[in-house]
């Protein structure tokens, strides 16, 4: 009776005034309507938020002012006389465009006051065209993050930001595992990109490469609302794939027969340089060349193999192994929210089959986030998700037998259809021996995708619990605890006869595990006041704590008993192999900074941080680095022409240093390693590394310039960004003579010079009532120079000297005379015994170019982006060369070869006189040689089996530029009208497609990667998305 | 509302650590017995079996490519053996830190040891100032070969009077299980074995070879050698992972390596019933009986790739026996065996450095290599008149045992010591042969020293090769 009373009292008071209900729409200028506007009656506790389709329903008095607001729209107010339906129409406000982003630690800030560079991606924009994580989605979309996507299954792309690997945050907590598969896209709010130290330096050292921060989604106010989106991509074919000749097969020199699957003798080395297929001979009953082969009757009499036609069965290999993958993407969120408290919750699960058959990867997600305000001056949030990764088996990627385009064309030729595989155990062997055609070197396919299982399984439970409470006005208290936990458990069964690199397994069993845990917690205070209209004023000092404890194990077996029975206990050895390790770091840390604000337009940040590291001795562990950063708003100070909405000017500089070497908190102190154990007698070695007395943290000082502009009624905006690093103190294994003892001294040496620009152009060429075009390009170019090299020695080990790039590329390469022609010797090209340079890794330009093309309900949009210039090696393609399946090897050369005829002359010259000498470094001293071109023919298939045909294929580097169109989503927003006879509050449907074609300089391998060590084929991705809010 | 805030407060303080508490790696040991590090020095030591001294001596060919090794064309070897130097230091130091002798009285031997196998590759070397990164020397001078060679000698003879004379106890011994008076033997077995290395140098009166190999085996209470083939300073594998034959289970060995023919050539020759051990029949001759000589055959270790590959795939040439490559233990890995010593000193004998017969060491090496590959009967073949020595001085006939009885084991010794006699043969006469048709003298040294150590490299180069550093240049040692 005591709670219903005073309701009782409230109710009746409101019935006393002139209530009256008004309700509404609130629409942006091209009449889409805006979800999220507030909408209050100033200086009351009365308000709510549109949902949306931008509707809303209030009481309200008569006479009363009802105060719209929304960001990146001018503030609007309706006094309230008797209208019950209003329509709102809310017009942008160009200077406060995009105007709050999230940088470190959470805080938000308007973009005017940035003296760095930050860059947005919108969580919507991750919403329909799924990848099997969110960090694949971001290629292209931001100017210096650098996306290198990985074409195998679950496996990470390479992040590079500014040209180092940068930190991934969520909701303001650092997660150091990186682990990009436990974050759900459909939990994504924001991503906020902080490109440069400056902008991240607060986060002490692991900020150092600038940030990736993970804004998650919260419970909105409002009613309750529901939301579930339904993703789904088929992987139907290829953008790209190694392409095989199919005109000779299996062996070696032109002779193929099958004898027992060794590979010995006339079963030709495992080569592909075997007899040419689908050759007619009229002597035999099928008129086509006969051989023996793994798949031959025996003859009942004589109990020998019978030759069977050698003919081009296996052409479509690829096509008959590889399944149609799968990419689908499921999540169902509930929001919810008032004035006290809001909540989400959100399940998801992700399903990718991979194209090689009995792979898949799933991933499931539980997620809550919820805040609590028990008073006007404490708000309390909390975020907690748990994330399970999940397959028994996904490919191992990798050049060799492990790899599956290694043994389904690689190293297989077409006489060999992977159809007749299927059944991948050899008669009457079952368990013990697989069946293939050759069983010394491959593996039967079938045989790898089903029996030869890498189980993971990863169980990530991470979140935050925050709090603030104001103490007075414009001061406060923060405090702020998150964890990350996993624990992973990863098993590998191999059955008995499964080749590896080398040797041919008796089966095995092993597994592994980790259990992580870390802990990050700040507590501090923080002070925000607008002294005058001219002045402003943000500080915070704050204590932070960073610990981690990591534990690993694993054991395996030494050959199985009982085939196929994947347990420890069935060891045959004599005893189980193990091992384990245990980890502890901690850093202690203060910050403070201070934001100063004039006139509007100068802004003022300073910051500073000391950090105390457990990763290096005591007494060089404490540092202390400062940044400062400041921005003019031009646009606020000057009378500009009106054509010009926005221009701002920034600079920043910032010192940021490291105290860990390498990923082992360890390094810093000398120990024995465990050796070999011979025979029940264990042992130990030291290791190859001295280590100076006295280390010191590295350290990175970073410049930066920048400018905003946006001009034409903010139809196009440009932001420049400049900005060099200058990395010192670098703890680096400094090499020493190896007759020293050791390979390598740690210590601090050498210096590093990174810089870079950054281009992002935002336009809207087109717009009207119906139809809006809007495009963004991001362009980044990035160079890292050796400044210094320690102990003043005239060029790195791997030749790079002062003021040189570091991407130089130096390989070992033939011997050429002074016009670069290469030198031979009886036929063969001479190798030379010091590297030369061959040119440039790192790329010359990275861009992104995005367009959208919204046509009243319909809106298209595609995103084209790719890289320029660099070189990367290509294993497949040298390998392809080599082992014979390369349709270049497809010429009469290799016919003369086949048939036991010499006829190749390589394109160089051979010495006929004369000598020549080097200086220790290899530069030629004297040279007194003479030439005549080289005439010695040699078989083909020799000299490619020597060569690889390195020298007239750049030694396997090939120019990395490509082109991709990343990614097209059609999409279709059901009417309002529509929705109104449904439960929808919401609907649309899309049809999206990722990777859908690709241009490069490089054959057979998709460059995205930048690296290739025979990856798996790049797939095209092609599906549907269905999003509906309740 | 206050007390709230201040238990929120104390909650997130409670969770930090301090940073002294974490300074400890608990995975990895600072100090530890010397005995865990001779285990890891002898696995080291012992484990020698190479494919690539195998084609370099014409004992097997290679087919999957033009090889280096088989065709003369190499270029660089490494400074490997520098960082086992460094165990063997930091075996001394916890010997020392214990107050143990024995293991610093070893660490003698394998000072030796691993400075012999470095300077025998590339000339002279980094020995005085070598192994002292940790006294802050990080770019060592190169020695003469003449003044290590020398040290080598006088500390061989040193660890085998203190190991006579010490009474502790070697443990973590997976050679000789701390049988003192085996390592002795292995020591003094040895250094006859640097003595004959240093044939071409017998005036030189700083080093008194031919002193020194009497003084030896003058004397064998003193300084006791091998006496049979238990002596054999072997590595014996076992069915353990990381324990097991090196070429155990290896794809190439079994179908790109085969016999080279004028190895098999040789041993048809001598019918020699080895050949049975180290041969596989070739595929063509697949039924015919293992004893029969004929049915075996090998590729020429000049000929060209393209000959080679033709004949292989035809089914004319023999793999290696497959037990080396289906057997887990097969056969031991030798640092030095019995029939070496045998051999070495019936090449003394036969140079007049000792006045006992020649052929009864020959005789007795060839018995115990014939024993090692489980070959009890030897009689008749000792008795073949092709086997015999043709006179007291017949060093050729002495190698072409001696080739046969190192086959695929005891490292590259049967390829330093064909260097530095020129027996047996090794054939360059075929069409796929390189580097001018000559056999290298040496290895070029390791790139890396260009760029740490390259002062103390060019004085090294410039006063041995003139003409700069290359594989056919002649060092003091064959000079």
């Amino acid at each position: 009776m005591k709670k219903i009373l005073p309701l009782l009292i409230v109710l009746l008071s409101f019935a006393g005034f002139a209530q009256q209900q008004v309700s509404g729409t609130v629409k942006d200028p091209n009449g889409v309507p805006l979800g999220g506007v507030t909408v209050m009656v100033p200086d009351t506790s009365r308000g709510t938020v549109t949902d949306f389709d931008g509707k809303f329903s209030i009481e309200v008095t008569s006479g009363e002012v009802l105060q719209f607001s929304y960001i990146g729209f001018t503030k609007q107010n309706v006094t309230i006389t008797n209208q019950t339906n209003l329509e709102i129409l809310l017009s942008e406000n160009a200077e406060s465009l995009n105007t709050v982003v999230v940088t470190a630690l959470g805080i938000k800030k308007e973009v005017k006051a940035l003296g760095y560079a930050v860059q947005e991606v919108e969580g919507t924009t991750l919403e329909k065209a799924k990848e099997p994580n969110f960090i694949n989605q971001l290629s292209g979309r931001v100017a210096g993050l650098n996306i290198k996507n990985s074409t195998d299954l679950f496996q990470n792309p390479t992040i590079q930001l500014r040209g180092a690997t940068p930190l991934l945050v969520i909701d303001g907590i650092p997660d150091r595992t990186l682990d990009i598969w436990k974050v759900n896209s459909d939990d994504i709010e924001t991503i906020s990109v902080l490109k440069g130290a400056t902008a991240s330096a607060l986060y002490g050292s692991v900020g150092r490469n600038g940030a990736i921060m993970i804004t998650t989604k919260r419970g909105k106010e409002g009613k309750l609302s529901v939301s579930v989106n339904n993703s789904t991509l088929f992987q139907t074919d290829f953008i790209r794939v190694p392409d095989v000749q199919t005109t000779y097969g299996n062996g070696n020199r032109g002779v193929y027969a099958y004898k027992n699957g060794s590979g010995s003798g006339t079963e030709g080395g495992g080569w592909i340089w075997g007899p040419r297929l689908d050759q007619a001979d009229p002597t035999t009953a099928s008129g086509f060349f006969e051989t023996t082969q793994y798949n031959s009757p025996i003859d009942p009499a004589s109990g020998e193999l019978l030759s069977i036609p050698y003919i081009s069965r296996g052409k479509d290999n690829i096509k008959n192994f590889f399944e149609t993958g799968l990419v689908q993407s499921n999540n169902v969120s509930v929001s919810w929210g008032n004035d006290k408290a809001d909540v989400r919750m959100s399940i998801s699960n992700n399903y990718q089959k991979g194209i090689v058959p009995n792979t898949d990867l799933k991933n499931t997600s539980f997620n809550i986030a919820g805040t609590i305000r028990p008073s006007d001056n404490l708000t309390i949030n909390g975020t907690l998700t748990y994330n399970k990764q999940f397959t028994s088996n996904f490919p191992e990627v990798g050049y060799g037998p492990t790899n599956y385009l290694y043994n389904l064309i690689l190293w297989t030729g077409t006489d060999v259809d992977v159809r007749d595989l299927k059944n991948y155990w050899r008669p009457g062997q079952e368990g013990i021996q697989q069946q293939h055609f050759n069983i010394s070197y491959y593996n039967n396919p079938y045989f790898q995708a089903y029996e030869y299982l890498r189980g993971y399984n990863k169980t990530n439970v991470y979140g935050n619990a925050s709090f603030n409470y104001d103490i007075t006005e414009g001061l406060s208290l923060k405090g702020r605890t998150g964890i990350n936990e996993y624990s992973l458990y990863r098993d590998y069964k191999e059955p008995k006869s499964y080749i590896g690199y080398g040797s041919k397994s008796r089966g095995n069993f092993s597994i592994a595990q980790t259990e992580y845990f870390d802990i990050t917690s700040d507590m501090g205070l923080h002070y925000e006041k607008k002294l005058s209209d001219n002045f402003g004023l943000t500080a915070e000092v704050a204590y932070v704590n960073y610990y981690r404890n990591s534990k690993n194990t694993s054991q395996s077996t030494d050959g199985l008993n009982v085939p196929g029975f994947y347990n420890l206990a069935n060891n045959a050895g004599a005893t189980l192999f193990g091992s384990n390790r245990e980890e502890k770091e901690t850093i202690n840390s203060f910050y403070g900074f201070v934001d100063l604000e004039f006139y509007n337009a100068f802004y003022l940040s300073l910051t500073g941080r000391n950090d105390k590291v457990s990763t290096l001795p005591d007494g060089n562990n404490s540092f202390f680095y400062p940044s400062a950063s400041a921005s003019i708003v031009l646009s606020s100070l000057f009378d500009l022409p009106d054509w010009v909405s926005f221009a701002k000017l920034r600079g920043s500089w910032s010192r940021v240093s490291e105290g860990k070497i390498g990923d082992d908190p360890y390094n810093y102190i000398l120990a024995y390693e465990k050796g070999t154990t011979w025979n029940g007698t264990p042992s130990t070695y030291f290791g190859s590394n001295l280590l100076s007395p006295n280390l010191k943290p590295e350290t990175s000082d970073t410049w930066e310039v920048g400018a905003n502009f946006r001009i034409f009624q903010n139809r196009l905006g440009v932001d420049l960004a400049y900005y060099q690093a200058r990395d010192y103190n670098n703890l680096i294994y400094s090499p020493i003579s190896d007759a020293s003892g050791y390979n390598s001294i740690l210590l601090n040496g050498n210096q590093f010079k990174r810089k870079g620009i950054e281009i992002t152009l935002d336009a809207t060429p087109i717009k009207t009532e119906n139809f809006k075009w809007t495009a963004q390009v991001n362009l980044s170019h990035y160079r890292r120079y050796q400044e210094e090299i320690y102990g003043d020695r005239e060029h790195t080990e791997g030749y790079i000297r002062v003021g040189d790039r570091t991407d130089k590329i130096y390989y070992s390469v033939y011997q050429t005379n002074a016009d670069g022609q290469v030198i031979f010797e009886n036929g063969l090209p001479v190798s030379d015994p010091y590297d030369r340079f061959l040119g440039y890794d790192e790329p010359d330009l990275t861009y992104g170019i995005s367009n959208t093309l919204n046509f009243k309900n319909l809106s298209l949009s595609f995103l084209l982006d790719g890289r320029l210039g660099g070189l990367m090696y290509s294993t497949t393609n040298q390998k392809m060369w080599w082992g014979g399946t390369s349709k270049g090897t497809v010429n009469q050369f290799r016919e003369d070869a086949v048939n036991g005829e010499n006829t190749y002359v390589g394109e160089g010259v051979v010495v006929t006189g004369g000598s020549v000498s080097y200086d220790v470094n290899g530069t030629i001293t004297e040279d007194t040689r003479t030439y005549a071109p080289n005439d010695v023919a040699v078989n083909y298939i020799s000299f490619m089996q020597t060569t690889s045909n390195y020298q007239n294929k750049n030694y396997h580097f090939y120019k990395e530029s490509f082109i991709k169109l990343r990614e097209v989503t059609l999409t279709y927003q059901f009417k309002d009208s529509f929705l109104k006879r449904t439960p929808f509050n919401a609907l649309d449907v899309s049809l999206v497609g990722r990777n859908l074609w690709l241009a490069s300089k490089i054959s057979n391998v998709d460059p995205d990667s930048g690296v290739d060590n025979l990856q798996a084929p790049a797939t095209r991705n092609i599906g549907f998305n269905i999003n509906a809010k309740f | 509302m206050k007390k709230y805030i201040l238990i929120l407060s104390l909650l997130i303080l409670a969770s930090c650590s301090q940073v002294g508490d974490l300074q400890d790696d608990p995975n990895r040991a600072t100090q530890v017995s010397p005995d865990l590090l001779l285990t890891n020095i002898e696995t080291s030591a012992f484990n020698n079996v190479s494919l690539n001294a195998a084609l370099a001596s014409r004992q097997l060919t290679y087919t999957d490519g033009t090889d280096s090794y088989q065709y003369y064309n190499w270029q660089r070897a490494g400074f490997d053996n520098y960082d086992i130097l460094k165990q063997v230091q930091k075996m001394i130091q916890e010997s020392k830190r214990t107050e143990t002798e024995v293991y610093q009285i070893l660490a003698k031997f394998f000072n030796a040891y691993f400075t012999v196998e470095l300077t025998r590759v590339f000339g002279d070397v980094p020995f005085t100032e070598a192994v002292q990164a940790e006294d802050g020397l990080y770019m060592p001078v190169y020695d003469s070969q003449e003044s290590i060679y020398k040290s080598v000698l006088d500390s061989l003879k040193t660890a085998s009077l203190e190991l006579a004379q010490n009474d502790e106890a070697i443990r973590g011994d997976i050679i000789y299980n701390g049988d003192k008076t085996k390592w002795r033997k292995l020591i003094n077995s040895y250094s006859l074995r640097v003595l004959m290395s240093l044939s071409k140098k017998t005036n030189n009166s700083n080093l008194e070879v031919v002193t020194r190999f009497n003084e030896i085996v003058n004397n064998p209470t003193q300084y006791p050698i091998f006496e049979s083939n238990t002596d054999n300073a072997a590595l014996v594998y076992v069915d353990i992972q990381d324990n097991r034959y090196p070429l155990f289970n290896s794809n190439s060995l079994q179908t790109a390596y085969y016999m080279e023919q004028s190895f098999v050539e040789r041993l048809q020759n001598l019918e020699d019933p080895r050949l049975f051990a180290f041969a596989d029949k070739k595929p063509n001759a697949s039924a015919a009986a293992v004893t029969d000589f004929t049915a075996y055959g090998g590729l020429y270790g000049s000929a060209p790739l393209s000959d080679n590959g033709a004949k292989a795939v035809s089914g004319e040439a023999s793999r290696i026996k497959p037990r080396y490559y289906n057997d887990p233990i097969n056969e031991p890995s030798l640092l030095m065996g019995y029939p070496e010593l045998q051999f070495t000193l019936a090449e003394a004998a036969a140079r007049g450095w000792i006045t006992t017969a020649t052929d009864s060491y020959y005789k007795t090496g060839i018995a115990a290599s014939m024993n090692f590959y489980g070959i009890t009967d030897t009689a008749d073949y000792l008795a073949n008149p092709k086997v015999q020595l043709q006179n007291p001085a017949d060093i050729a006939t002495i190698l072409a045992q001696k080739h046969i009885a190192l086959f695929l084991n005891t490292g590259w010794q049967i390829f330093y010591d064909q260097r530095r006699t020129g027996f047996p043969e090794f054939n360059v006469d075929g069409g796929g042969i390189l580097n001018n048709g000559l056999i290298p003298k040496r290895f070029m040294y390791p790139q890396n020293e260009t760029v740490n150590n390259p002062e103390n490299l060019n004085d090294a180069i410039t006063r041995q090769f003139p003409e700069g550093d290359n594989i056919n240049g002649v060092m003091w040692l064959i000079n």
